[in-house]
């Protein structure tokens, strides 16, 4: 059981990469770079987790009780905020590509040139 | 490059990194283990030193108050970036009018669709509140706040339409909700310097341990990433939602009820 956590980092990060790998447009590629993200999460979490202790949150439980790793969770949050505006900025340069270029397939796009 | 082409590259990459991956997997911690030691004082001194309960926030705001600054620039960067791949191809110009595709029937938002919305909306925006004004205390805080907040603004477009929503949503109100949270939070990060202490030092009282106006000038912070996170999402929502209209030779009458 103990590995479980990394085997799933792991499965979903190698799926992500293996989506970019293959993607044959964009959209669906960003959606891969956020499934290689979760990994990341997953990893995060599972390292900051300390057997039988509850959450870093002192409100219910008195401070001195054991918890989890708070960094990795800070970690967490912060990336998913700033992960899906990114996650935003790479659409909008999908949608000007596909204005461009009329396809979203990496393999059929032009070199830019100069205008 | 083919795709069988690119698989062969990522195998021969994988391969390449195969060892040094190992490596790293075999020196993993066990699971339920951890070795760092940061994290548990952090747990163990926090309550004491800056009366909050909620050790997340304490983090983000306080004893990594710096490195939250970038992440906000980090938003503010993504957010500017995205406005301007949209607006640079699409021009300034913008109307209250929602996209229309040429010869497809616009079909009415039901009643129950237009209720739902009614009702969830301002409890969403209100919950967002409650969770971003709840920093220092239970879970939640101005990243998590802002967002819910910025879906309210969604509830309130599926349930009144783009034309209304357009006239509640006002785009120059967004721009400077966004720059003023990261102002905001800049200078809260000066202010002890204007002191003579060091950057984001927290000089304001700390307040009672459990109390929601507890952390001093950590609830300054958390209001400044409220405001920019809320502003940034309303923001790219906005643009993307620009996108889909029409060009204005195509565009038809009002999105109306």
């Amino acid at each position: 059981m103990s590995v479980l956590p990394w085997v799933v980092a792991a499965w979903l990060f190698g799926a992500g990469v293996y989506g970019i790998v293959t993607s044959r447009n964009y959209v669906h590629l960003i959606g891969c770079l956020t499934v290689c993200q979760s990994a990341v999460y997953v990893l995060l979490l599972g390292l900051g987790y300390v057997q039988g202790s509850g959450p870093p949150i002192f409100y219910d439980h008195p401070p001195g009780t054991a918890a989890v790793d708070p960094v990795v969770q800070a970690l967490v949050l912060t990336d998913i905020v700033v992960g899906a505006v990114v996650s935003a900025l790479l659409l909008a340069l999908a949608v000007q590509v596909h204005k461009r270029q009329g396809t979203l397939d990496p393999q059929e796009i032009k070199p830019l040139q100069g205008q | 490059m083919s795709p069988r082409l690119r698989l062969a590259l990522l195998i021969l990459a994988g391969l390449a990194i195969l060892p040094g991956a190992a490596h790293v997997i075999g020196a993993l911690p066990p699971f339920g283990h951890p070795v760092a030691v940061y994290g548990q004082s952090v747990n163990a001194l926090l309550p004491e030193l800056r009366h909050v309960s909620n050790m997340v926030t304490a983090i983000n705001f306080d004893v990594r108050g710096f490195d939250t600054v970038g992440e906000e620039f980090m938003l503010l960067a993504a957010v500017a970036g995205t406005v301007l791949l949209l607006r640079g191809g699409r021009g300034e110009d913008r109307v209250d009018v929602g996209g229309r595709i040429g010869g497809r029937p616009v079909s009415p938002r039901s009643d129950a669709v237009v209720l739902l919305c009614r009702i969830c909306g301002p409890f969403t925006f209100i919950f967002g509140v409650y969770v971003a004004l709840h920093a220092t205390v239970t879970p939640g805080g101005g990243f998590q706040g802002g967002v819910v907040i910025a879906s309210a603004l969604l509830l309130i477009y599926i349930g009144e339409g783009y034309g209304r929503w357009r006239q509640l949503v006002r785009v120059p109100v967004l721009d400077a909700v966004e720059g003023a949270g990261a102002l905001l939070f800049v200078a809260a990060g000066l202010l002890p310097v204007a002191m003579g202490l060091a950057f984001l030092t927290n000089v304001l009282p700390l307040g009672t341990l459990g109390d929601m106006m507890s952390g001093g000038l950590m609830l300054v912070e958390n209001a400044g990433v409220t405001l920019a996170v809320a502003g940034g999402f309303a923001t790219v929502l906005i643009e993307f939602m620009e996108e889909t209209r029409a060009t204005d030779s195509e565009t038809g009458p009002e999105d109306g009820e």
